[in-house]
């Protein structure tokens, strides 16, 4: 699948587009910086590129994976979020990474609330998870805000992670938790809202 | 940018995009022992990961390696073509059979046709293959290319390695047909 061909996803704020060659330097400076040390980093500049070239292969193999995050207006990325799933891996994962100077403003819920809903209504997806290192609080915030469960009898990919299911299709549709993220992202993107305490993704 | 992977053909072989179909021998090769010398054993995951690169590796540098198929059979008989992943000391020619399919000359076929599509198409100037001590199958077909030893390199991954310095796009004019004599 040429980069061209991933589909475009657009939200309130964000446009989410395949991973490009021209978006690789934001992706190096973050998963070779502290930032990455829940996603297997942080890696050298070579294993940083070798990532990501497979973060481009992935979409061909599997037909879907992980989108970058632009601004709408200015085009900037802010991070990654979509689907990835390696061979072994258990089930197919909803994942995310916000790049560290972009954290606190809501990004990864919207981007990631949008790349399920294209996963349950295109792909037809009947459910995800998302595989969390038990201290990376931040993500484990998200996951909860997006709705998502702890699993504890489910398989982890190596152990040293936790399994957390997201509410199925059907749980999701219509549902209170969908409102509710709505209206959170509604509030983000409104800048009268100032959301109280500590910055999240 | 798309990554739009061109076919090559040679006598019995054709140059191809990897795809998923492709994973079972190239996680058996990387998997086994022969893959000792180019960073392996890997997990079938970082097999996966690896595979998943060399499309990528497409999309970010325009060039790329090729799954080499058997033209009679349809049998993926190795990997095959340019690398250049960032840090790489210069854009390398380089080949992997996969497990079964040595001792017939396929890579050397195959790293002819990208080495002259380097030259031809990308007009690259030189090209150099990297070959680690003690994988003599490799440096012989280095050597059957008429490439010639030029110094080590140590890479942070891969550690050391020796380096073939290919004949210049002007000495290979006549296509290196002589490599099959």
């Amino acid at each position: 699948m040429p980069t061209s061909a991933i589909p475009v996803i657009e939200t309130n704020r964000l446009v989410l587009r395949g991973p490009e060659p021209d978006d690789y330097p934001d992706f190096k400076a973050t998963f070779t910086s502290y930032r990455a040390r829940f996603m297997g980093g942080p890696l050298n500049a070579y294993e940083a590129w070798m990532l990501y070239a497979a973060e481009i292969g992935h979409w061909t193999i599997r037909g879907y994976g992980m989108w970058m995050i632009h601004d709408k207006i200015t085009d900037e990325t802010y991070g990654m979020a979509g689907g990835w799933k390696p061979a072994q891996w258990p089930e197919a994962e909803l994942a995310w990474v916000i790049w560290p100077g972009s954290a606190g403003h809501g990004f990864a819920l919207e981007a990631t609330h949008a790349a399920r809903a294209y996963f349950y209504k295109t792909l037809g997806w009947q459910g995800a998870v998302s595989y969390i290192d038990p201290k990376n609080l931040d993500s484990i915030r998200l996951a909860e805000r997006l709705g998502a469960r702890k699993d504890p009898d489910a398989p982890t990919i190596d152990g040293n992670d936790t399994v957390w299911r997201h509410p199925s299709p059907t749980e999701l549709d219509g549902s209170q938790l969908a409102h509710g993220i709505d209206m959170e992202i509604a509030h983000y993107a409104d800048p009268l809202f100032k959301p109280k305490g500590y910055a999240i993704d | 940018m798309t990554a739009l992977i061109p076919t090559i053909e040679t006598d019995r072989l054709i140059l191809r995009a990897p795809q998923a179909g492709d994973f079972a021998p190239f996680a058996a090769f990387y998997a086994s022992d022969r893959a000792r010398f180019v960073g392996g054993p890997l997990t079938a995951e970082g097999s996966w990961r690896m595979l998943a690169m060399e499309i990528g590796h497409w999309s970010l540098k325009g060039f790329g390696r090729w799954i080499a198929e058997d033209r009679a059979t349809g049998a993926a008989v190795g990997l095959i073509g340019l690398f250049e992943p960032e840090g790489w000391p210069e854009p390398e020619i380089g080949w992997d059979l996969f497990n079964g399919f040595e001792g017939h000359g396929y890579a050397t076929e195959a790293a002819l046709a990208a080495r002259d599509y380097a030259y031809d198409m990308l007009g690259w100037t030189t090209a150099i293959s990297l070959v680690k001590e003690g994988n003599d199958a490799s440096a012989a077909v280095a050597r059957r290319m008429g490439a010639k030893p030029d110094g080590v390199v140590t890479h942070e991954r891969h550690g050391q390695m020796h380096v073939w310095r290919h004949p210049a796009p002007a000495e290979t004019s006549d296509g290196g047909m002589e490599a099959y004599a």
